[in-house]
């Protein structure tokens, strides 16, 4: 062949790639408003910089090699904001973006510049499962895996995971490996299709229900955002990477300083209660720490009693652990230190600086909680926090109590402790604490009851924990920026350039 | 339409109704204030709706998991 000819024959070769599944398929999903594969690479990364490996790959059995182009997964390399990225992007429109031979060996290679070039990886998922030709018999079983490191974990460098239709088998496997997952409401997640689940246990399975964003939000907390489009998961994705360095040998980015992020500082003292019982909602007074439209809250809708979120102070990354009284007046429950583990993993493992801010009145303990395994759950959280060694700074903001005292950052399990004046130590609340220590109850001796709960009231206050020098100042609430700010200039210096040593990196990636 | 429980998400007492049958609410609106752990917690509604039922009056003792309120949603 002549090299016109051949040159020819590239460019309709690349053409026929390029065009997926089909005109018919991909008129399909226009029409249900759902972006194509490439549609949602073009969208993610800066114009221009995508290079594509592996377009002429294609399924392995010669029967359906012509109907396979990129073998159901777009693999390649982009930048967003002018940061590399490696992405895999599935193609329902061809076979199902079945996982088969040849496309598994496109993530394990997306897989592998991800982590020796130190650059995030980025699933776009919707597949349906294993592409069961390839997998039936022994022949099946043999070409399976190839690869003992596959599902191995070490946070070299972020993974995150979009579900975006669809999502079994590998879209799941890779989802549940990701630090980030944020899913489109219709998109569906679970181990098998409802199809397969439907027909392996003899009864309909609604598919919502086996692995939509509820189950996901709220129950499994496996979803860290849940959004309406292709092109919001996609916004979001880019938001969730600002925040992290595109390695965990790096510091996070700098971004500018919004010029009113100083501003929102005076309205702490307007939104936070000065009743003891009344609640607020703790993102309110985190939003007047932080740098103006910095907070990113992670896993909104589970274990709500806390408040996972990434935000800026002075333009760095902070990663954000609060209680919110809003739900369950603060108190701790087994999702709520599920949540607070696996974020504690990531700031620690991308050297993102933690900041505690505690009001809870301790764990929520009851039988429901047991039986989650409470008590493994909360170790786990310690074990980790005690692991961190990015710089870890407490604000006690009011009460403070029990063991959760310490997964909060106290007793030394932080560099720095700042009390508000309103702070209240203590190990329970005191009028529980008459009951529990005395036997004596309101009712029954309302004299003798008042004159216990004042005793127990005593030596709580941030001037008592000060005097001990368990906490190192007592600030003006409004001051909170400025110190935080500050602390973190010191924190972040060292002969690390702030890179953390990473003793959780290989923790699970769910809890 | 469908109906939903609302559920108590703690042990504790219904403090205050913020709501009647009928009224409107909005996802994240206050329905009731329950006393827990001397705090007063808001029990707010999972999804937009109206309120279908109410099914305990203030004072009444709650155990985390009752069923405080149906919503139309």
């Amino acid at each position: 062949m002549e090299f016109e000819e051949l040159m020819k024959d590239l460019e309709e070769r690349k053409a026929k790639a390029q065009g997926m599944g089909g005109p018919e398929k991909l008129a399909k999903r226009k029409a249900e408003g759902v972006l194509n594969a490439r549609e949602r690479l073009d969208y993610l990364v800066d114009d221009g910089s995508f290079i594509e490996s592996g377009l002429f790959a294609t399924a392995i059995r010669s029967e359906v090699r012509h109907k396979s182009p990129a073998d159901g997964k777009i693999a390649g390399v982009g930048r967003i904001n002018d940061r590399e990225v490696a992405i895999v992007s599935n193609d329902f429109t061809v076979l199902g973006a079945t996982s088969s031979v040849i496309n598994m060996k496109k993530i394990r290679h997306m897989k592998k510049i991800s982590i020796q070039r130190g650059i995030p990886l980025i699933l776009l998922g919707e597949s349906s499962g294993a592409r069961m030709p390839d997998r039936m018999g022994a022949a099946g079983r043999a070409t399976m895996g190839q690869d003992p490191t596959e599902y191995m974990r070490m946070r070299e460098a972020p993974m995150v995971s979009a579900l975006l239709g669809a999502c079994y088998g590998s879209s799941t496997w890779y989802t549940c490996m990701s630090d980030f997952t944020v899913m489109r409401k219709g998109a569906t997640m679970a181990v098998a299709s409802s199809r397969v689940t439907s027909i392996a246990i003899n009864q309909l399975v609604d598919p919502e229900e086996l692995g939509g964003w509820k189950l996901h939000t709220e129950i499994t907390g496996f979803v860290d955002v849940v959004v309406n489009t292709d092109e919001e998961a996609l916004e979001i994705i880019k938001d969730f990477l600002s925040y992290l360095p595109g390695n965990s040998n790096e510091a996070p980015p700098v971004y500018p300083v919004p010029l009113e992020s100083n501003e929102r500082s005076e309205k702490i003292l307007e939104i936070f209660p000065e009743q003891k019982n009344q609640v607020y909602d703790v993102r309110d007074i985190i939003k007047c720490i932080v740098d103006q439209n910095s907070f990113f809250e992670i896993k909104q809708r589970f274990g709500k009693s806390i408040v996972t979120s990434f935000a800026r102070l002075n333009g760095k990354s902070v990663g954000i652990i609060a209680n919110n009284p809003k739900f369950k007046g603060g108190a701790i429950d087994v999702d709520a230190m599920r949540k607070a583990t696996s974020f504690l993993v990531m700031c620690d493992s991308y050297n993102i600086p933690l900041v505690f801010l505690a009001d809870q009145p301790g764990f929520l303990v009851g039988v429901a909680g047991e039986k989650q395994g409470a008590p493994g759950r909360l170790i786990n959280w310690l074990n980790a926090l005690t692991l961190c060694t990015v710089p870890k700074i407490l604000v006690i903001m009011r009460k403070d109590y029990g063991q959760a005292y310490l997964n909060m950052g106290g007793g030394q399990n932080s560099d720095e402790v700042i009390l508000w004046p309103m702070a209240d130590l203590g190990f329970m609340d005191p009028s529980v604490g008459v009951n529990v220590l005395y036997k004596v109850t309101e009712k029954d001796d309302p004299v003798r009851f008042k004159q216990l709960q004042d005793e127990l009231a005593r030596d709580t206050s941030a001037w008592d924990l000060a005097g001990l020098y368990e906490g190192h100042m007592v600030i003006d609430p409004r001051q909170t920026r400025a110190t935080l700010i500050r602390l973190l200039e010191i924190y972040r210096k060292g002969m690390n350039n702030g890179v953390g040593k990473h003793l959780v990196q290989n923790w699970p990636t769910s809890y | 339409m469908a109906l939903i429980e609302v559920k108590a998400e703690t042990t504790g007492m219904v403090w205050k109704i913020n709501v009647r049958q009928g009224d409107r609410v909005s996802e994240d609106g206050t329905l009731m204030t329950l006393e827990s752990m001397k705090m007063e917690v808001p029990t707010l509604a999972p999804e937009d709706g109206t309120v279908k039922e109410i099914m305990v009056k203030e004072g009444d003792p709650i155990s985390e998991g009752d069923v405080i309120i149906i919503l139309e949603v």
